[in-house]
């Protein structure tokens, strides 16, 4: 895959080169700043951008606005977007836009590099990638809802699901079977009362959209 | 016409209390003329500061009954009395306040009688106003004099009790220096807070990361399983480590406010306190930003509010405003719970953050009210002075 990588720390992004690199990935252009992420993006058309939330020369948001910026002038771009801190208000930002190619990371996950990269595949083929804190803090701010009627299992499940991974996965994560992991997906949707759709980013954002709606 | 009376007997009564009072400090002069004398003997040197303070208190009372009468709040300006004896002494003698007291106590022993004059003019003017106005439709004459003498009393005492310009200054020093003592100390105990955070958290678990990687290195040969179990250990190590900064960082200063300003960081919290949430932030959303350290405990007003009122209050619902003040910014967190954080007497209920909330607001030389009687609603109120 070509990349477009945009991390200020050097640090950071020598090891992100050297990570995508050693995977076998080419890193098509390294941004340093915010004004570049656009340009670069535009002039290379990578199959993914990784990109970090705060970069010079503001050091807010900028790589989370360059994500919404670059999806709206290249449709269906993948954009990972990185962070020290992740924020709920970012996700559905980013979510705003569609789910699909979407990603939305914590940087320690970098370190678990096999699960970083299958994120990154994952994106990157249309699919999505949410960090866990954000998923926790999603299902944490929900009070008396219908998320009460589900099984610890069942909400293990809805957690996997939410994230992006499909049913191969949490079947693997859960050491259930496939069949098990349709079968709680199948309750999850009837609980919740959401149409039942198939796998993918589809199937995320009828979840998000759950969660996220007040 | 019996609008007049009523004005009339309103009065009365605030001159018949400032004639009570006049009377109260004819005596009073008596204690201190032999406070003056034992003071001189020595012997009654503690009486003085104590004297001082009742010509205080007297003081008070004035200035509180002419502000209830002209409605304009009377400032005072008295430099604390505690301390050693010496010092109380000093005090008393020196602060600009006690002469300011002493003149009015010395011309109301003159004009504090004024009020005296009500009753010949009650008696004169029922009668009087009583054909003229009554019978023959005419503005009354006599019975508004008595207003016009509350009047007059006001403002003499006004005029007399406001404190000088240079001691109103050095009431605002005081209370500055106060704050600020109190801004560093909070200060203190935040760095302190934050050193101990890391050097137990991030830090030692970097120094086991490090170790395990050694002991790693050494295995790598001899037994790569061990070795391989040891790298697993390191990494755990590592994102505890990282999680534990990112604690400490939003203890520190949010994120999310260094991004998004206070309206979007306020927004956020709202959004995952669980709560449904009205916020009106437009005020604060353009124009220039509130400093820092003001944004920072606005934040953390709000924050602490809405958890309280998550946990405690028994509603779902509340709201937020944050307002632009000619002098700063003006923070309310409004929930439709049970109330009774604070009892009547005006204790706060433990393990709800108000006690935090309220140093934090008078590091930066704000004000901060609850007000939650039982039955609801609680409405915290911040008050942040700032240049905008």
């Amino acid at each position: 895959m070509r990349v477009v990588i945009a991390e200020d720390n050097a640090l950071l992004r020598e090891g992100l080169v050297l990570l995508l690199t050693s995977a076998g990935h080419e890193v098509a252009a390294v941004a340093v700043a915010e004004p570049e992420i656009l340009p670069a993006l535009l002039r290379h058309r990578p199959d993914i951008a990784v990109l970090d939330v705060r970069m010079p020369p503001g050091f807010r948001d900028e790589g989370l606005r360059a994500a919404l910026a670059a999806r709206s002038q290249i449709p269906g771009l993948p954009v990972l977007v990185l962070s020290q801190y992740v924020e709920v208000a970012y996700a559905a930002e980013l979510l705003g836009v569609g789910a699909s190619g979407i990603g939305y990371l914590l940087k320690d996950r970098i370190g678990r590099v096999e699960e970083f990269l299958d994120a990154l595949n994952r994106v990157a083929a249309g699919g999505t990638a949410l960090d866990p804190e954000v998923v926790t803090e999603l299902l944490a701010r929900r009070r008396s809802t219908p998320l009460d009627s589900l099984t610890p299992r069942e909400r293990e499940v809805l957690k996997l699901m939410a994230e992006g991974h499909d049913n191969t996965t949490i079947a693997a994560t859960l050491v259930i079977t496939e069949r098990a992991v349709s079968k709680h997906i199948g309750n999850v949707f009837l609980k919740l009362g959401l149409p039942p759709t198939d796998v993918g980013h589809r199937r995320v954002l009828a979840v998000l959209a759950h969660l996220n709606a007040q | 016409m019996r609008e007049t009376v009523r004005q009339a007997a309103r009065a009365t009564v605030q001159l018949a209390l400032a004639v009570g009072l006049t009377v109260f400090s004819y005596v009073f002069v008596t204690v201190l003329l032999i406070t003056a004398i034992g003071t001189i003997a020595i012997l009654g040197a503690w009486l003085l500061p104590e004297t001082v303070l009742l010509i205080r208190r007297i003081a008070g009372a004035k200035r509180s009954m002419t502000a209830a009468w002209t409605g304009r709040e009377i400032p005072d300006a008295y430099q604390p009395i505690n301390g050693s004896l010496r010092s109380r002494l000093r005090t008393a003698v020196r602060d600009p306040g006690t002469y300011v007291d002493l003149r009015w106590m010395a011309a109301n022993y003159g004009y504090g009688a004024l009020g005296l004059l009500a009753l010949p003019l009650w008696l004169a003017g029922l009668p009087v106003d009583g054909v003229w106005c009554g019978l023959l439709r005419r503005r009354p004459l006599v019975l508004p004099l008595i207003s016009g003498l509350a009047d007059l009393d006001a403002a003499w005492s006004a005029a007399l009790l406001r404190p000088s310009p240079k001691a109103l200054l050095t009431k605002r020093v005081e209370q500055l220096t106060q704050t600020r003592a109190g801004a560093i100390a909070a200060h203190s105990a935040e760095l302190r807070r934050i050193e101990r955070d890391l050097h137990d958290g991030a830090q030692a678990r970097l120094v086991s990361l490090s170790m395990r990687i050694g002991l790693a290195k050494r295995a790598y040969e001899r037994d790569p399983a061990a070795g391989r179990r040891l790298l697993d250990e390191a990494q755990e190590h590592a994102e505890e480590a990282l999680a534990e900064l990112r604690q400490v960082v939003r203890g520190i200063h949010p994120p999310i406010l260094t991004d998004r300003g206070l309206a979007g960081a306020v927004r956020a919290l709202a959004a995952g306190s669980g709560l449904d949430v009205v916020v009106q932030a437009d005020d604060v959303e353009a124009g220039p930003r509130a400093p820092v350290a003001v944004e920072s405990a606005a934040y953390f007003v709000v924050a602490e509010a809405l958890t309280n009122a998550a946990k405690h209050s028994g509603s779902r619902q509340a709201a937020v405003r944050l307002t632009r003040t000619r002098a700063g910014l003006r923070v309310v967190v409004r929930d439709e719970g049970k109330g009774g954080v604070t009892t009547p007497d005006g204790t706060e209920a433990a393990g709800t953050g108000l006690a935090g909330m309220r140093r934090r607001v008078a590091a930066l030389d704000g004000t901060f009210s609850v007000a939650s009687p039982a039955g609801g609603p609680t409405v915290i109120e911040a008050e942040l002075p700032c240049a905008w």
